[in-house]
Formats: C-alpha cells, sequence, structure tokens
C-alpha cells in the first residue's frame, strides 16, 4: 500500500511535467499533412464553395486549427489559406519520412504485444512508468463500489437528458447505417498493417 | 455449510461485519476465510488487499471500502435477483443466453468498480452531471435506450475511454480537457455506447472465460490472497479485457456504428473522425495516450475503416458551429432548470 502509493505519487507529479509536451503533440493545428487525392482549395467549408487552387495528390498543406463538419483549414506553402474535406489529407508522418515510420512502426508492435499475450493475465506495456490510467493501474485497482454508487447517483433520466437537448437544440435525426467495408488485410498476428492512404 | 448460515443473517451490514470479525487476526487467509469470501462474492472485494494481513475489525483497511461494501450490496438490480460474483463468472463460462440483461448490469457493475478502482471519479458534480446528460441524450437514440446508461468522468490525465456491460461509460479527464468540442466528446461517447448496446465487452469476456486458460493464471497469481473467491476470476478477466482491449473488428464497428449514431442524435458525424485525426498525431510512446493506442487499431487504420463506411453520405448532416465543453459548462448546465437556452444554440 505504501509502496503503490509514493510510485503513484511520483507517477503524478512526473505525468503533471509531461503534460506540458504531450498537450502541443496532440493538437492538430499546425500539423504537416499531404493531400492524398486530386482536390480543390475551398474559399469556404463545402463543395460548392468557390475553388483557390488546385491541389494535387501528395501536395504539402499544414492544418490550421479551424474545422467545420467535415471541412478544415489548410495553409498552403505559398501562404495561401482554405479549405478541404478531412478525407481528402493524410497525415505527413503516415506517408513518408523515417521518423514517421518509425513512430508506426513501434505503434504496431506496441499493438501486437497486446494481441500476442492474450493468455496472459495483464499486458506490462510499462517501460517508462509514466501514464495515464494504464495496466500498472488496472492490475492493481481494487474493486471500488462506493465510487459505483456515487457514479450511479450522477446518472441523469431520459426526461433531464431531453431537456439538455431542447436547451442546447439538439434534435434526434433519422440516420441510415453506415454500410460495413471490407476489413483491413490482416497479418497473422491480428493486428493491421498499417494503410497509409489508399 | 457454514456459509449459508453466514449469508441467512440478513443485512449487508451484517455480513461485512462478520465478514470483519472472521477475517481479523487471520493472516494469511485460512481455508475457511476463504470460503467466507467466495460466498460474499464481490461484497467481500473491496475489504480484502492482496499482499496484506487482514486488519482487526476496528480498523478497517479503509473505511471507504467498509462503504463500498455496504453500498454495493444495494446495487444489485432491483427486480432481478444478485448473483454472486462467482455465480457470474459460471454463467458467462457457459453460454451468453445465461445472461439476462439484470445479469449484464450486474457484471458490468463489478467491472465498473475495478475502473474506479483503478482512478477515481472526477470531483466537480456538475461536469459529472453534465457528462450524464449528454451521453443520456445520444444512449436515447440507441437500439438499448432503457438501460440505466451511467456515465462518470475519471480523474486522470491521459486520453481514454471505457465501457463496461449494461451501460456504464467512462472518460477520463485527460480526453475531456483535448477534445476541441463537444461534437467530439459525443463521437466518443456515441463510440463507447455502441460499445455496450454491441455487447461488445460481454461477448469478449464470455469468449476468455470459455477458453479458460486465463483462469489457471490467475488463481495461481492470486493464491496468498483472493485465490478461491470465483468472483475474482471475473474482475480478473475485467481487467485483462480492459488492459489488452477488444477485437480490432468491435472497434470498427464501434466507430462507424458511433458515428452514425452521433449524427442520429443531432451532432456532427466528424467528431470522432476529428479525434481520431488528433490520435493519428500521438506519439506511440506518448504516457499519456499509451493505453488508448496499445488497445486499439492504428489511428490511421480506423480513419481508412470510417473513410470507406462514410464516404459523403454523413455530410450533409455535418457543419454545426461548434460549442465547447466549457462554453457548455458555463451554459445550460449551470442552470438545468432554466427555460431559455443559456448558450448560442447549435443550429442544424
Amino acid at each position: 500500500m505504501i509502496l503503490s502509493k509514493s510510485k503513484f505519487q511520483v507517477g503524478m507529479v512526473i505525468s503533471a511535467l509531461l503534460a506540458f509536451n504531450t498537450l502541443a503533440q496532440a493538437q492538430p493545428q499546425g500539423e504537416a499533412a499531404l493531400i492524398k487525392r486530386e482536390a480543390q482549395l475551398r474559399e469556404g467549408p463545402g463543395d460548392t464553395s468557390r475553388s483557390l487552387a488546385p491541389l494535387p495528390v501528395q501536395t504539402p498543406v499544414t492544418r490550421l486549427g479551424d474545422r467545420q463538419g467535415a471541412w478544415i483549414k489548410v495553409r498552403m506553402a505559398d501562404g495561401a489559406t482554405g479549405w478541404v474535406h478531412m478525407f481528402d489529407i493524410t497525415s505527413a508522418s503516415a506517408q513518408s519520412g523515417s521518423t514517421g515510420a518509425g513512430a508506426l512502426r513501434s505503434l504496431s508492435s506496441f499493438f501486437n504485444k497486446g494481441s500476442a499475450q492474450s493468455s496472459g493475465s495483464t499486458v506490462a506495456t510499462s517501460t517508462i512508468g509514466i501514464r495515464g490510467l494504464g495496466a500498472e493501474d488496472l492490475a492493481s485497482a481494487q474493486p471500488n463500489l462506493a465510487a459505483v454508487a456515487q457514479a450511479d447517483a450522477n446518472r441523469a433520466n431520459a426526461a433531464q437528458a431531453r431537456q439538455f437537448a431542447g436547451n442546447a437544440s439538439l434534435s434526434s435525426r433519422q440516420v441510415e447505417p453506415l454500410p460495413t467495408p471490407a476489413p483491413p488485410a490482416a497479418s497473422p498476428s491480428g493486428a493491421a498493417p498499417e494503410q497509409y492512404g489508399r | 455449510m457454514n456459509l449459508h448460515a453466514l449469508q441467512m443473517l440478513g443485512t449487508p451490514a451484517r455480513h461485512a461485519t462478520l465478514a470483519l470479525a472472521l477475517l481479523a487476526g487471520l493472516s494469511p487467509l485460512t481455508a475457511q476465510a476463504q470460503d467466507a469470501a467466495k460466498a460474499l462474492g464481490g461484497l467481500f472485494q473491496s475489504l480484502v488487499k492482496p499482499n496484506q494481513p487482514a486488519q482487526p475489525a476496528q480498523q478497517p483497511n479503509s473505511p471507504s471500502g467498509l462503504a463500498g461494501a455496504l453500498l454495493g450490496a444495494s446495487l444489485a438490480p432491483a427486480g432481478g435477483q444478485a448473483v454472486q460474483g462467482g455465480d457470474l463468472f459460471k454463467l458467462l463460462s457457459q453460454s451468453l443466453d445465461q445472461i439476462d440483461e439484470p445479469r449484464e448490469i450486474q457484471i458490468g457493475q463489478q467491472l465498473a468498480a475495478v475502473l474506479l478502482g483503478s482512478k477515481p471519479l472526477y470531483p466537480d458534480v456538475a461536469m459529472q452531471r453534465y457528462i450524464n446528460q449528454l451521453g443520456r441524450w445520444i444512449s436515447l437514440q440507441s437500439p438499448r435506450p432503457d438501460l440505466p446508461w451511467t456515465f462518470a468522468i475519471l480523474d486522470d490525465p491521459g486520453f481514454n475511454a471505457f465501457a463496461t456491460p449494461g451501460g456504464y461509460v467512462f472518460v477520463t479527464k485527460g480526453l475531456i480537457d483535448r477534445v476541441t468540442d463537444e461534437g467530439e466528446l459525443a463521437g466518443i461517447l456515441a463510440h463507447e455506447i455502441t460499445h455496450v448496446t454491441a455487447k461488445h465487452h460481454l461477448i469478449a469476456l464470455n469468449k476468455s472465460a470459455r477458453a479458460g486458460l486465463l483462469t489457471q493464471v490467475i488463481s495461481s497469481q492470486l493464491k496468498n490472497d483472493l485465490g478461491g473467491m470465483v468472483s475474482s476470476q471475473l474482475l480478473a478477466l475485467g481487467k485483462n479485457m480492459y488492459t489488452k482491449g477488444l477485437d480490432q473488428q468491435d472497434e470498427f464497428d464501434a466507430d462507424r456504428t458511433g458515428v452514425a449514431l452521433a449524427a442520429r442524435s443531432g451532432f456532427d458525424p466528424y467528431g470522432l473522425v476529428a479525434v481520431l485525426q488528433q490520435l493519428r498525431t500521438a506519439a506511440p510512446d506518448d504516457a499519456l495516450f499509451a493505453l488508448s493506442l496499445s488497445t486499439h487499431p492504428p489511428a490511421q487504420t480506423r480513419l481508412n475503416q470510417l473513410e470507406q463506411a462514410m464516404g459523403t453520405r454523413l455530410d450533409a448532416y455535418a457543419g454545426q458551429p461548434s460549442v465547447t465543453v466549457a462554453q457548455r459548462m458555463s451554459g445550460a448546465n449551470r442552470r438545468p432548470t432554466a427555460q431559455a437556452p443559456a448558450r448560442p444554440p447549435v443550429k442544424k
């Protein structure tokens, strides 16, 4: 108990320190991206908006922060800004660059590791020991039923949920289920190989 | 056997007290104590910490542990018979047909207790109420609107979300902090809600329980503390599942169905897509994303699958002005009874 507590505290301190780094990394804003299929740079979000420039495949763009629905704002190498559909870009590191490939390789092995050890009790994913909720926390967790009761007490009923939606001007809509695409080609271990664009 | 006598005594408080008394001075646990523990199932577990000698009855390991045990006893679904944890595990190892909805909920409560045992609830009650209103609204558009849906924010800096059978959905505070707007959060909740409605976790538990492999590993691991408590097997299965993740097809399904569910609830279907693009840029060894990344297919693969499913089918449902969580929190949710919309309304 004492041991795990001090470990926990150290973990918290270090993760707080790390948070600065990772916040910046996690933001898509400023992310380098590539056009993955022929598209147009649009003046506004939407296919009907005026085209500012053609975007050939592999055109490098920088993501700016704005998004409206499927459309995101980007900046071209020449400084021009406009909008493209989210599905028309791919992460620059996913397609080329040795660091990107390396990162994805290790991501893949992370995933494989989980699958390969499926018969073990818990997967020791930790080499660094600093993280958000992780395998170690789960492994050492003692069931806390009091907290479950507390969470139950925060439930909203259907009427409260509808009132919330009304206040937020949310209304339900008829939406057809989406078709199921073919699964990604599976490797023997069951982990998906990365697919970069299509 | 004497266990029966114990159970006959009635009130949960009696159980807990007796259990403590039984444990007092017993270190390591005797077979008798283990049997008692077995009989008391989940009720008992919060009182026993592994690798720790039992405490005298006057000083339970933690007051909250005792409270947990007492409250835990009342957690059994109303109307349904409370089944001991061990029995739940046995049922799980047989057929999914054995698991009716009250039992599914009970399994979910035990697993929720594990997740809440690894990280506490985030203490901001207004925010907990907000996530419940938001999540409950989305769940109302799901195929199982009548489950006792419970949403909770875990006090954790990492980026993750979990669901347990029967309608428990958890997101970390770190995730709340990182989503750009409510539409992204809605996309994540819809993904988790789909895991519940499609019984992904229940099916995965059933699979591992039937495989029986894990059971041996676990019982040998727990020999010196909780060994013999059958319901600890359920918890161990759960811990393993949340560490290992679901089948990737389940994740693709939850992405695809979740996107449609979010759109059905009035939200931007591209919220989840935006989250996945963000996840794609997270370094794989980033400690705050480690478990999310290791338990899910690569974000790029998920994006490719979603793109194939979505095409431009849902573009007509997109494009709402975005509202941040902070904006919503400072508006409508702070005045839950207010009649007038407190925030600039989200127009379709």
